[in-house]
């Protein structure tokens, strides 16, 4: 093979002493100006503590902002907060109901996350438990003992959500739809579903007497309630100990039992577990129900608690907000819990903080926000692997 | 002085391939211009390189040099830190200690968009292409964010690459329509339009079939011979003796030896990279791993003499004897016999794509018990195909499966296991295991049930098999706790063979490039595993498009083409390779 010289490549290319750098012209940028931020160094930065002050940092001085904006003072904003968080014995029951809630869907979605797959359906399924509970709780008879009429209501709850998670999980497997759109639409079905039964009396209205009439159900019977954990001076029901409960056995269940290995398994590499002879589509279908299931027990958690009646406005968010808790906590049931616990009492501080310095109650929501963005976006550097070898 | 050393490069046909390695009779032409290489720069210089993961050093005060226009082999068997070396040149990783020179200033990249700053290339082991793009789109991907992709500026780039290095592309063809080969050459030509002054190949020839692994070799010596410095980096001896001038060998992340190739005989080099003499190799797998640069007839790029040469000179050159002579006798002995019971038969199996072209026509083959029956074929003829319908993972349009008897055509991979299939899928990483999850996890997935107390799963027990698996395959790995992905691509192997070949019953093994990236070392385990299994009685059918293992190896070798099965060959018969070298192209077809 003798080709004729290619001339410039060529004389550039001899190895002789005269043509010693091919890219001569080329300009230096060989040179080690970051080495002194070596990653090493650098990685106690990445400690989950060092990031969550700066972060709560800004959502605290996001809120401060807008505090001053509505026209109270920080002081006078932070004290109403504080007092509806835990100011009272009541304050501090309503916010574990409301951690209840939060932390049920939150375990819910860490059961899919497993499988690898987002349930983002909490609302919806929330709603469709809040419904098979009410319906099952307004027909209990009030001489049941309310050691079986409150399990039947949660119960229903369970089931409902399970089923209506599961339209998703059959599309999911026999037609491969992503489950994030399908649940995502079935929550706007839930929660349409919700209105429509308060207001139709042939469904769940409360019988209409007068033009005064609100569009609720009637109470759920008191053999369907929740039992307070101290009826005399806190509003706090056993939702806390079920919430708990379900986040235990389910830590159990992914993390010692063949069932939680096989999930990982499948969430992991689906057709190296379909090799292995898994039943994928089971396992997932299985996982996304039960994700449904406990969004629904949340549900009907929601209408064994005081005032004990189903309406519209009974979620208010917490089929996302939980989605969040779950997001945050990325599988880890310990985190499910902290963070329910964080955003529980949050939310709950925020209703008092318009009530008690006029300052609007999104603006915890938007500091939650806030907050959200910034241990997101940290955690994806905590995550990232130094030397930034991205696979 | 320009003028002599050029023709040497420019000629690497006329330097005759097999005599660097033979030591003593070094021809002048090869050593002269060694020598004046020893005064050409230095594009890279790396002292006491050091990195490590975890305890385990991965490099260890490695040092080397590599000089502009020439290619330099970095030699190694999996897991002796290669990849590691490539990934901290290329800024992936930051090393522990040691110093990178770069031209003779300090480099030291943090992220590999810095090496790509400082002229430092690499094209990947798995290819970075977007399959949906046609490959100007995939060309401009890099080239930063603009209102208008310059199209037109990339056309006259290409097409001067074209004129410099003889790689010509059609920038509108989709990728996901090119074959691997061709994509490979796409990934190189991206890197070469950053005109980088050194290119880095992690494994480039791991995908490829002989044909495309010659035209390979012929861009690594144009891309030396612009004078720009190439580092390739192989376990694969044949590959250096085409295309390199110098080499390094690593063994357990530390520089055993190296130099000029003129001065280093083929068998010190399998010597340093295996720690051990070759004699001591079985050698059978010796043959099998292409030491001596064989490679089957009929299916180079242009017939060239480079590979006649290679394959002429092979019994000369000091290494195992050739295939050809020994192999298939031994091969017959093994399958002598009376006629045995099937284990596996597929009977007119039809394939078709989801872009509707057949990827398997009609295809019917018998795997007796005992016997090792060979696939082999260019890459894209329908053998990932037949691995994937025989695995469960695909459906057939039409044809049956049995499994000593039993349908299985339609059987959920769970009943094919639990009949005797054993499967060892093409895609390692993708079907054959879980990296997130530990070695003894992967072992005893579809097990679970076995290690059940209390409920409860008992990590206690299912460490304790597993351990003794590790020790039984001498599967290297800390601890079968160790996730997956921590392990060298033999180990994985080992470890996706030992789960397969522990099945009760095994009625019949289906293989799928079980040594594809394999190391000698780990070729060799797994190799003895599949004869140990056909022993025993069980079928084995080993897809590969390694020629030379399949006829070191198998009983009976099929071949397919365009998505049927020619043959069977039986690798006793004489001339078999040629006939094989034949089926492939398609010229007996």
């Amino acid at each position: 093979m003798t080709a004729p010289p290619r001339p410039a490549a060529a004389s550039a290319s001899a190895p002789g002493p005269g043509a010693s750098r091919p890219d001569a012209d080329r300009p230096d940028t060989s040179r080690p100006g970051t080495a002194r931020f070596s990653p090493a160094r650098l990685a106690w930065l990445r400690s989950p503590v060092v990031l969550g002050v700066p972060a709560a940092a800004i959502a605290a001085g996001v809120a401060v902002l807008l505090v001053i904006g509505s026209g109270a003072t920080p002081a006078e904003a932070g004290q109403a907060l504080a007092d509806g968080m835990f100011g009272t014995d009541y304050a501090i029951g309503v916010s574990f109901n409301g951690v209840a809630v939060l932390m049920l869907i939150a375990v819910g979605f860490s059961v899919a996350h497993r499988v690898g797959l987002v349930n983002v359906g909490g609302e919806g399924q929330l709603c469709l438990g809040a419904l098979a509970g009410t319906a099952v709780g307004v027909k209990l008879g009030d001489g049941l003992p309310r050691a079986l009429g409150t399990p039947l209501v949660l119960a229903a709850g369970f089931a409902a959500g399970a089923l209506w998670a599961g339209i998703a999980a059959y599309l999911k497997v026999r037609r491969g739809t992503s489950e994030v759109i399908t649940t995502l639409l079935l929550n706007f079905v839930g929660i349409g579903l919700v209105s429509l039964a308060v207001h139709e009396e042939a469904l769940l209205r409360q019988p209409v007497t007068s033009s005064e009439t609100l569009p609720q159900s009637e109470p759920v019977a008191s053999s369907g309630r929740l039992p307070l954990l101290d009826a005399a001076t806190s509003p706090a029901t056993i939702a806390i100990v079920v919430a708990v409960a379900s986040a235990l056995v389910v830590a159990v269940v992914l993390r010692h039992t063949a069932t939680g290995l096989r999930l990982k398994a499948a969430g992991r590499s689906a057709p190296a577990a379909r090799r292995a002879g898994l039943p994928v589509g089971r396992l997932e279908g299985g996982a996304l129900a039960v994700a449904g299931g406990f969004a629904g027990l949340a549900g009907a958690v929601l209408v064994a608690t005081a005032p004990y009646v189903l309406d519209e406005g009974l979620s208010s968010g917490y089929g996302f907000a939980g989605l969040v808790v779950g997001l945050l906590a990325r599988g880890s049931l310990t985190a499910v819990a902290a963070v329910a616990l964080l955003l529980g009492f949050l939310v709950s501080g925020g209703i008092n903080l318009q009530i008690a310095a006029g300052v609007p109650a999104s603006t915890v929501q938007v500091a939650q926000s806030v907050l959200v963005v910034c241990i997101a976006g940290a955690m994806r550097w905590t995550a990232a692997r130094p030397g930034g070898g991205a696979r | 002085m320009s003028a002599v050393p050029s023709l040497t490069w420019r000629a690497p046909r006329a330097r005759p391939a097999p005599e660097p390695f033979r030591g003593g009779a070094a021809p002048d032409e090869a050593r002269s211009s060694g020598a004046d290489r020893a005064d050409a720069t230095v594009t890279l210089e790396l002292e006491g390189l050091t990195k490590a993961f975890g305890a385990t050093p991965a490099l260890d005060a490695a040092s080397l040099r590599v000089r502009a226009g020439t290619v330099h082999c970095v030699l190694g068997e999996n897991g002796a830190g290669k990849s590691t070396l490539c990934n901290l040149v290329f800024g992936a990783h930051s090393p522990d200690a040691g110093t990178m020179r770069l031209y003779g200033e300090p480099y030291a990249p943090q992220r590999p968009a810095d090496a790509l700053a400082a002229g430092v290339a690499m094209v990947h082991q798995h290819f970075s292409l977007v399959p949906t793009m046609t490959v100007a789109e995939n060309l401009l991907l890099g080239t930063g964010l603009r209102l208008r992709p310059p199209r037109r500026e990339l056309l006259g780039e290409l097409d001067a690459v074209a004129d410099t290095y003889g790689l010509s592309l059609d920038p509108d063809a989709r990728v996901d329509a090119l074959p691997v080969g061709i994509r490979q050459q796409v990934e190189i030509v991206k890197c070469l339009l950053r005109k980088p002054r050194l290119l880095l190949l992690d494994e480039p020839t791991g995908v490829l079939d002989p044909a495309q692994i010659e035209s390979l070799m012929a861009t690594c010596r144009r891309i030396a011979e612009a004078g720009h410095a190439v580092v390739l980096v192989t376990h694969k001896l044949a590959e250096v003796a085409r295309a390199g001038d110098e080499a390094t060998v690593l063994r357990g992340g530390r520089v055993v030896g190296g130099g000029p190739l003129a001065g280093i005989a083929q068998s010190d080099l399998v010597a340093m990279m295996v720690g051990r003499r070759v004699a001591e190799l079985d050698p059978l797998l010796a043959a099998g791993l292409g030491l001596e640069g064989a490679r089957p007839e009929g299916v180079g790029p242009e017939g060239s003499g480079a590979d006649e040469s290679a394959v002429d000179a092979a019994p000369d050159g000091g290494g195992p004897p050739a295939p050809g002579a020994t192999v298939p006798a031994a091969a017959a002995a093994t399958s002598a016999g009376a006629p045995r019971a099937a284990a596996l038969a597929v009977r007119g199996l039809t394939v078709r794509r989801p872009d509707g072209t057949t990827a398997l026509d009609a295809v019917s083959l018998t795997v007796a018990r005992g016997e090792i029956l060979g696939v082999a074929g260019v890459e894209g003829n329908g053998q990932s195909e037949l691995g994937a319908v025989l695995a469960g993972s695909l459906r057939a349009r039409s044809g049956s499966v049995e499994l000593d008897g039993h349908d299985i055509t339609a059987a959920p991979p769970a009943r094919r296991t639990r009949l005797g299939l054993g499967v060892v899928p093409e895609d390692r990483l993708h079907e054959g295991c879980i990296g997130e999850l530990s070695v003894a996890e992967n072992l005893f997935l579809a097990r679970l049930a076995d290690f059940r107390r209390y409920g409860l799963l008992d990590r206690r027990a299912l460490n304790r098999a597993a351990d003794e698996v590790v020790a039984a395959h001498a599967i290297r790995t800390e601890d079968s706790r160790a996730p997956m992905r921590t392990l060298s691509g033999g180990n994985q192997q080992k470890v996706v063979l030992a789960r397969e070949l522990a099945l009760d019953p095994l009625v019949c093994l289906v293989a799928s490039q079980p040594t594809r990236g394999l190391d000698i070392g780990a070729v060799g385990a797994v190799v003895t595993r599949l004869r140990d299994a056909a022993a025993r009685g069980c079928g084995i059918l080993l897809i590969s498009s390694e020629l030379s293992e399949l006829l070191a190896v198998a009983d009976r070798i099929v071949v397919m083409y365009r998505g049927r099965a020619l043959g069977p060959v039986r690798t006793g018969e004489p001339g078999a390779r040629e006939r094989l070298g034949r089926l492939m192209t398609g010229a007996d077809a």
